[in-house]
């Protein structure tokens, strides 16, 4: 491939600055009419986009989490090989796409996995999002977690996976019952066989866990890792991410107590994830129960109003063979806020905690709804990075703009 | 279509069940006909395959020793004549999906026959003997196909609707489109729309042979009752065979395990024998791994009785086929391996727990219609990479003319499509 | 990351005033929610409607995707965030 002339490279690269990912290439870098934006390099998007970080370097002795600042963190830079990790976390912490982040570089590295399933919960889209090759994915599922065990047992005497991803979370019942003193003897067994093959096995466990359990965990676990919620990240009303910290309370290669956060975004395809890569348009929110509102704007008819919503108005149109209405905004009186609601952004630094702005106070309105077009539930697909898509623009820019907003979200 | 729908379209007519064993006996003694004519002679031997009836000959350098190709085809129908229930149509074709077409043609065009059974010009119709025959001249497939339905291109009536959706009416029309694009909206598929529409062949073509089957028994006396004892005699049956198979550079893909029970103090609804019938994940010329899957299998039912008698049948034979690893997948060459220990969870837990996901439409509306699953007996992994195997002395593309390849003939009644 | 269940489990769902979620009941556990997103789906209306309203919805424990099938009226969970 020529290099380009210097000028040329100039007006490429101040392109690719403006356009980012859709920026034009010089030729040999892209083929085909159907391009794509290519994956974020792992040093342009060290945390948890996804496209995954499988093609950061593994070392003979761990794999890397995908999370720089995780993997400092770590005695071996990473998950360890042939040793057993723990993921503890409760609800929503971020301990299945740290997992699966791993099944991912454990692929890149030319291993193949096996999945666990008690949970019944595995989502290919997603994974295959995160990077995990599912051709090299082996899917078990269990149907008790003696089950479970055995099978784990047979693939781990066999050496024929590289990687045992079990899935404990049990159809995510936090009060599952669980045998505690057999199971320990169990694990333990599991633990120094997985040891003896060569196998990574990592165990995500359940929210709720006995503490016989866990302790017997802890003791047969080389790593265990806390990750705990610390705070929602927001695009306008919408939760597209979370801020976790992960807490090392067991590390056999390095020291324990060290803790690290982690940004992690829900990309769910369309041309608002491009919204994803601007900070300046993500803000941070408490977690934790209640409602969120804006402040501004007279009422707003409800959709509906009366339980359940099958009084809605119809968003118009009559539905294409094969695809979902498209909606138009709902004409009822919409608010506008006087002005735009105070935007905290996400901070670069990993370690601190963001100050949180608390929600205004409400006025008993109801923020409307902007009706949406534009994939419902999409799977994680690129992120075209540094371009703005429409919906980009902060909350309330765009107050009383007409449809053709592409994106999901609300305002 | 429906039974009764059939009817009403023609109220006279007499509709036979199928009888897939013995128009499975058929296939194959045309096959042993046929292979008088040329080493390279395949077809698929599934009577329930929905491309069951073709028969695809290979014709490269066969006019020295048989004449020209309509005078071999006339040659041929001849031999086939007891064996058919009627005459077959024939299509000449520099690929396979250009001479089948050409044979599904053969039944429309008008029979004619010339006195030396050459063919008649480009792409008309000639009869040759009793069968009739379309034949294509070499290096115009892609031109022989163009005119013609793009629902042609595939059986899929899923992919057939998306064709005549895109405004896709005839195969030149795919030809035309540049291959990323067919790719795009039709996914792997699309490769292989494309190259058909241009006369590009896409599949090796894998000569037939007849499957052999291998037999080993052994009496026990007294008889076993434990499974350690089975798994003993197992060990040396396997073992036997395995070292057969290996110095003939042979694999199997099925076994077929026969124990006679020995009844004298059992129960009286103990059954006289037991027969496990198991496929392999993949062809082995290993006896352990054989001796292992049986074993697992036994241990999920044991024999009621003590078992006098072992005899262990090989079937499906044949020579195995080197593959070619992929030299950018590191895991290719594990899933032999993989696939066997899949099998024997398959076995001890259950064939619905075990298996893959892969993505069917990731930009389906609803969740569930993204994915599905993949399972069954002796699932391995889709290695990457393997979709079309490479083999050897594969068809060039259509860029240079490619060399006639075959005859496709139809079995059955005339007119019947292939 | 988001963990689908594919049986899509059938919920107990208590609405405000609005008509939106405020709670949801699952495996003996409430959790109280707030909505923060919301679109509607329909599909095959000329053979086998589909028609659903999604929430998605955070609450204390979980970030979740739920969803009315209005051909039905039942609520059910389909996906969990993490």
């Amino acid at each position: 491939m020529t290099t380009p002339p210097q000028n040329v490279q100039s007006a490429l690269a101040s392109l690719r600055e403006r356009w980012g990912g859709a920026a034009p290439r010089w030729g040999g870098e892209v083929e085909g009419a159907l391009a794509v934006a290519p994956r974020p390099s792992p040093a342009s998007d060290p945390e948890g986009l996804p496209g995954g970080p499988g093609v950061l370097p593994a070392s003979d002795r761990a794999i890397s989490t995908g999370f720089q600042a995780l993997d400092a963190i770590l005695g071996l830079g990473g998950l360890p090989r042939a040793a057993t990790t723990a993921l503890h976390g409760d609800g929503t912490s971020g301990k299945t796409t740290l997992a699966l982040q791993a099944v991912a570089g454990a692929q890149a590295a030319g291993g193949i996995a096996a999945y666990l399933d008690l949970a019944g919960s595995l989502d290919p889209v997603e994974a295959a999002a995160r990077g995990v090759q599912l051709d090299w994915l082996v899917v078990l599922t269990p149907d008790s977690l003696d089950e479970a065990l055995a099978m784990a047992a047979m693939l781990l005497q066999d050496r024929t996976v590289d990687l045992l991803l079990l899935d404990m979370q049990s159809r995510l019942s936090g009060g599952a019952r669980i045998s505690t003193s057999s199971l320990a003897e169990r694990f333990g067994r599991l633990a120094a066989l997985a040891r003896r093959a060569g196998v990574q096995l990592i165990v995500l466990e359940p929210p709720s866990l006995p503490s016989a359990m866990a302790s017997a965990l802890t003791q047969v676990a080389a790593l265990r890792l806390e990750l705990s919620r610390r705070a929602w990240i927001r695009l306008g009303r919408d939760v597209v991410g979370q801020r976790t910290e992960v807490r090392v309370a067991r590390d056999r290669f390095g020291p324990p107590g060290r803790a690290a956060e982690l940004r992690i975004l829900y990309a769910e395809g369309g041309l608002r994830d491009a919204c994803l890569a601007r900070r300046d348009l993500l803000r941070e929110t408490a977690p934790g129960a209640g409602r969120l509102t804006i402040a501004g704007g007279s009422g707003v008819a409800p959709l509906g109003g009366v339980a359940p919503l099958t009084g809605v108005a119809p968003l118009g149109g009559v539905a294409p063979p094969g695809g979902y209405r498209p909606s138009v905004p709902i004409s009822a009186a919409r608010p506008a806020p006087p002005h735009p609601p105070a935007i905290t952004p996400v901070p670069d630094d990993a370690t601190s905690p963001s100050p949180l702005a608390p929600p205004s106070p409400s006025t008993g309105s109801q923020q409307g709804f902007r009706a949406i077009r534009g994939g419902a539930d999409r799977p994680g697909r690129q992120a075209v990075g540094g371009r703005p898509g429409p919906g980009c623009e902060p909350p309330g820019a765009r107050a009383g703009s007409s449809a053709g907003d592409a994106a999901r979200g609300g305002s | 279509m429906p039974l009764g729908a059939a009817h009403r379209l023609a109220p006279e007519a007499l509709f036979l069940d199928p009888d897939h064993v013995a128009d499975a006996e058929a296939l194959k003694a045309a096959l042993d006909r046929l292979a008088g004519f040329s080493p390279g002679v395949a077809a698929e031997t599934d009577a329930a395959s929905p491309g069951f009836g073709r028969v695809e000959v290979h014709l490269d350098g066969l006019q020295r020793l048989w004449g020209p190709e309509p005078l071999l085809v006339r040659r041929m129908g001849e031999a086939l004549a007891g064996i058919l229930p009627g005459p077959p149509l024939a299509g000449i074709g520099g690929t396979r999906f250009a001479a089948a077409v050409a044979a599904a043609l053969a039944g429309k065009a008008a029979a004619l026959t010339t006195p030396s059974g050459a063919a008649s010009g480009t792409a008309s119709g000639a009869a040759s003997g009793d069968v009739a025959l379309h034949a294509v001249e070499p290096g115009t497939d892609a031109a022989f196909l163009a005119p013609l339905p793009a629902a042609m291109l595939s059986r899929d009536p899923e992919v057939r609707a998306r064709l005549d959706r895109f405004g896709l009416r005839v195969i030149g029309q795919v030809a035309e489109l540049p291959r990323s694009a067919v790719v795009a909206r039709f996914g792997p598929e699309g490769e292989r729309l494309h190259a058909r529409a241009r006369g590009e062949e896409t599949d090796p073509f894998r000569p037939y042979r007849a499957p052999e089957r291998l037999t080993l028994a052994l009496p026990l006396d007294p008889p076993v009752s434990d499974v350690e004892g089975l798994r003993f005699v197992l060990h040396r049956l396997a073992s036997a065979f395995g070292d057969q198979l290996e110095t003939r550079g042979a694999a199997t893909a099925r076994a077929r395990l026969t124990l006679e029970l020995d009844r004298s103090f059992s129960a009286v609804d103990v059954p006289p024998s037991i027969t496990i019938d198991q496929p392999l994940p993949e062809p082995t010329s290993e006896g352990l791994a054989i001796e292992r899957l049986l074993i697992a299998r036994l241990e999920t039912s044991l024999p009621r009785a003590p078992v006098a008698r072992v005899e262990l049948e090989l079937g499906d034979v044949a020579p195995a086929a080197g593959t070619q690893l992929s030299l950018f997948t590191p895991q290719t060459g594990r899933t032999g391996r993989l696939g066997w220990q899949l099998a024997r969870l398959g076995l001890r837990f259950g064939e619905e727990r075990v298996g893959w996901m892969e993505l069917e439409d990731s930009e389906a509306t609803l969740a569930e219609a993204r994915w599905r699953w993949r399972r069954g007996p002796g699932t391995t992994p889709r290695v990457p990479g393997r979709g079309t195997p490479v083999a050897p002395g594969r068809i060039p593309s259509a860029a240079s003319p490619a060399p006639r390849r075959g005859t496709a003939t139809s079995m059955g009644r005339p007119g019947s499509r292939s | 990351m988001t963990r689908l269940l594919r049986e899509h489990p059938s919920i107990d769902v208590e609405l405000g005033s609005s008509g939106e979620p405020v709670a949801f009941r699952w495996n003996g556990r409430r959790e109280l929610i707030e909505v923060c997103n919301r679109w509607r789906v329909e599909e095959s209306w000329w053979s086998q409607p589909i028609a659903r309203d999604y929430f998605k919805v955070a609450g204390g424990s979980w970030l979740a995707l739920l969803y009315l099938d209005r051909v039905d009226g039942i609520w059910h969970l389909e996906r969990l965030y993490d």
